[in-house]
């Protein structure tokens, strides 16, 4: 290996090690083509921005005289922004440095010669088939009119207009919508090509030589053609003799076939697709979310507990395989998406860090059999993720507890235990119940003991409860998951400790505020 | 009146659960079944086959039904409602405490004579979202209102108001002077108040007047004692 080469792959290492290096090029990925990331959302609507004032000022200059400032900024400073995000464009699409590296590593393995002819065909290849790319010749073109003394270059500020496409997503969907009828799009392009050449030389011919005709040359009876094929029909080049109208009449029925054949393209495409970008549009929206429970199945539990969630400021999406519920969850304006509960691609599908931002999986099927399923997919998933399950059969608890569940949810206990407490005692059920229930406006709550307010808060006395009208039920001590019920004045209130309180909603705010402006 | 006998219509799951929460509570507890009796089936409960044709002469007299409470808990919505509707039309005085699916079937029951109705749907979900949303609360209170706890929730009546004389209930400082906590007063005109609300400030405690209060077992009993309580 030359001197030369040696150090080229010396630095190509160096690069691939440098975590400085990296760490830049993942920002610039990130800004430029990592939809996930929030500084792309950003950095696309400035590019937006850019664009729309260039044309802007293109319009404006029409007829008035610009400022010299703006054609600065629009010759100059825009052409030099989309340059620099060409060149980075260009730069993150492959890495040079992966691929000298990949040809020392296989060199070395079959005991050959750095070949570095064959690293900058590779290079070459790969940026070459980047600058290819249709958007990339966009972002080429865009740049131009920098050099905006050549007048005709000016004309591409128009070509910024479809760098939109890059940035804004609904251009992107619509693209891949079209995209999904290439080959119907292909066979209908050549049928009317077909059309407008086997018409375009008839007409020529039949009316080239007739005085009285407006067609004189092979680009007139194009231009006739294709007006004539398109339906819109200007009447400015018409045929006159009786051979040129026959063709036309044919030319007119092709017409309304490949009008009719193009609008329904495009109606089932959008069709067809709808569904899928609707999901994506979700799967989007919920990646964005946190605190996100998540309900498998869609029944009339899970309707209650899906309302009162959402009440409450939780996150909520609802996967069910049957498409009828997700209707009906989507229509209580859910996130909802048809995706199989049991199964461990629906999970992989949503894009979710399970361990930051879902809070618990709720199995609420009013089926053992779907929830034992449910459950022991999504056990498979996350070891640690918390999964409540509706348990309809008692026999069927202890299949519930094998496959993973942290909670049992059995109906007809709570309903026992609602009964128990209702012969018991009736008034103190319903003072309990309507405190519960949030029916009035009497809540109960628990507010966690932060380091900020124990640093301020040290004993129960200083907590100033009745001061705020709030009855202070008793301190729950997280580390002895102990219950302290009605604690006196002295006793210690530590970081990590709850305290539960009941009073009106509006003076447990007041407190809360009190508590951590202290 | 003193209620010995509980009658639970629907030999379910939801019988079951019930009759075995309320077993401390009742010395006779029968749960009917609508049709036949499977022999081999295992009851810890009496169990007794009963029709909806609206001959109640057989339950009247083999049941003391003056003093018993009754559970609709028949799984068919309909055949629930239709058992309701025919226990009250004999049956004037009798508390039914009847099971709905939810909230729509709940204000049928409650029509057609039910005293009180469970809706199980409302009733779950509520569970399970105070489990997620307040699940050291809920965690509190189940053992206060279900467990063997010696913290516990009770009702008392006031019989004894001289004790309260020229004091609003909400300057009573409850926990420093009888160790318990007074959540909300019901009055005889049956409403309610939280025990920090404005009126709480303006209105004296009354004979008949019902304290909701919460404490120790043996401060709830002192405290029973001194305000003459039932």
């Amino acid at each position: 290996m030359g001197f030369f080469t040696r150090k080229l792959v010396d630095f190509a290492y160096f690069l691939n090690s440098s975590v400085w290096y990296q760490r830049k090029r993942r920002f610039f990925y990130n800004i430029l083509e990592n939809d996930e990331s929030t500084y792309k959302k950003y950095f696309d609507i400035f590019m937006m921005m850019l664009i729309i004032s260039s044309v802007s000022i293109l319009i404006y200059e029409v007829k008035r005289d610009v400022h010299d400032a703006l054609n600065i900024f629009n010759s100059y400073i825009i052409s030099f922004i989309f340059f620099i995000e060409y060149v980075l464009r260009v730069w993150i699409h492959s890495s040079i440095s992966k691929v000298i590296i990949h040809q020392d590593e296989y060199s070395d393995l079959l005991g050959r010669d750095f070949n570095l002819l064959f690293v900058f065909k590779r290079v070459f290849h790969d940026k070459l088939e980047y600058m290819l790319s249709v958007k990339a010749i966009i972002d080429l073109l865009a740049i131009m009119p920098f050099f905006h003394e050549l007048r005709l270059l000016r004309i591409f500020i128009l070509f910024r207009v479809f760098k939109l496409f890059r940035y804004a997503k609904s251009f992107q969907t619509f693209s891949s919508v079209l995209a999904s009828k290439k080959f119907e799009f292909f066979t209908l392009g050549m049928f009317a090509a077909i059309v407008i050449f086997v018409s375009s030389v008839l007409i020529y011919v039949m009316e080239a030589n007739d005085p009285s005709s407006p067609i004189d040359t092979l680009y007139e009876a194009f231009y006739w053609s294709i007006v004539t094929i398109s339906t819109v029909g200007y009447g400015d080049v018409v045929a006159v003799s009786p051979e040129g109208q026959l063709v036309a009449m044919i030319v007119i029925f092709a017409g309304i076939a490949v009008i009719a054949f193009t609008t329904s393209l495009f109606v089932s495409a959008f069709t067809e697709k709808l569904e899928d970008i609707k999901e994506a549009k979700t799967v989007q929206d919920i990646s964005k979310l946190n605190m996100i429970y998540i309900i498998c199945g869609y029944e009339n539990i899970a309707k209650e507990v899906a309302k009162k969630l959402l009440k409450d400021g939780f996150s909520v999406l609802v996967l069910d395989n049957s498409s009828q519920r997700i209707e009906a969850a989507k229509e209580d304006n859910i996130h909802a998406l048809n995706y199989d509960p049991g199964s461990i691609q629906s999970y992989a599908k949503l894009n979710l860090n399970f361990k930051i931002q879902v809070k618990a999986i709720l199995c609420l099927r009013e089926n053992d059999v779907a929830n034992v399923y449910t459950a022991l997919t999504v056990r498979s998933v996350d070891k640690d993720i918390k999964i409540m399950s509706l348990l309809i059969n008692k026999r069927h608890k202890n299949k519930l507890i094998s496959s993973g569940v942290n909670e049992i949810l059995y109906d007809k206990e709570f309903v026992g235990l609602v009964a128990r407490e209702y012969v018991g005692q009736p008034v103190a059920f319903e003072a309990i119940h309507a405190i519960r229930s949030e029916y009035t406006n009497i809540r109960m709550h628990e507010l966690g003991i932060t380091d900020r307010i124990s640093k301020t808060v040290s004993t129960v006395s200083e907590l100033n409860s009745t001061k705020y009208r709030i009855l202070l039920l008793g301190i729950y001590k997280k580390d002895k998951q102990h219950f302290f019920f009605n604690p006196i004045g002295s006793t210690l209130i530590e970081t990590g400790d709850y305290i539960l309180v009941i009073g009106n909603h509006m003076f447990i705010k007041e407190f809360m505020k009190y508590l951590s402006s202290k | 009146m003193n209620i010995t006998s509980a009658l639970i219509f629907g030999n379910n799951e939801y019988g079951q659960e019930i009759a075995k929460n309320i077993t401390h509570k009742y010395s006779h507890i029968t749960i009917f079944s609508l049709g036949e009796i499977n022999k081999e089936e295992h009851s810890d409960f009496n169990l007794e086959k009963f029709d909806l044709s609206d001959d109640w002469d057989a339950l009247r007299n083999e049941h003391d039904t003056k003093n018993s409470i009754v559970f609709s808990a028949l799984s068919d919505e309909s055949e629930n409602i239709f058992l309701t509707l025919s226990l009250r039309s004999v049956f004037k005085d009798i508390t039914i405490i009847a099971l709905a699916k939810n909230n729509e079937d709940a204000n049928k029951l409650k029509m057609a004579g039910a005293s009180k109705v469970i809706p199980i749907v409302e009733t779950t979900a509520n569970i399970i979202t105070d489990m997620l949303k307040k699940p050291i609360i809920t965690e509190v209170l189940h053992s206060i209102l279900y467990e063997d706890s010696k913290l516990k929730i009770i009702q008392i009546e006031v019989a004894n108001e001289e004790i309260f004389t020229n004091q609003y209930p909400a300057d009573i400082d409850w926990s420093d002077k009888y160790g318990v906590l007074v959540l909300s007063i019901l009055h005889e005109d049956e409403s309610s108040e939280f025990i920090y609300s404005s009126k709480t400030k303006h209105n004296y405690i009354k004979n008949g007047d019902i304290l909701i209060v919460v404490g120790y077992e043996k401060d709830l009993d002192k405290f029973k004692k001194l305000i003459g309580g039932k």
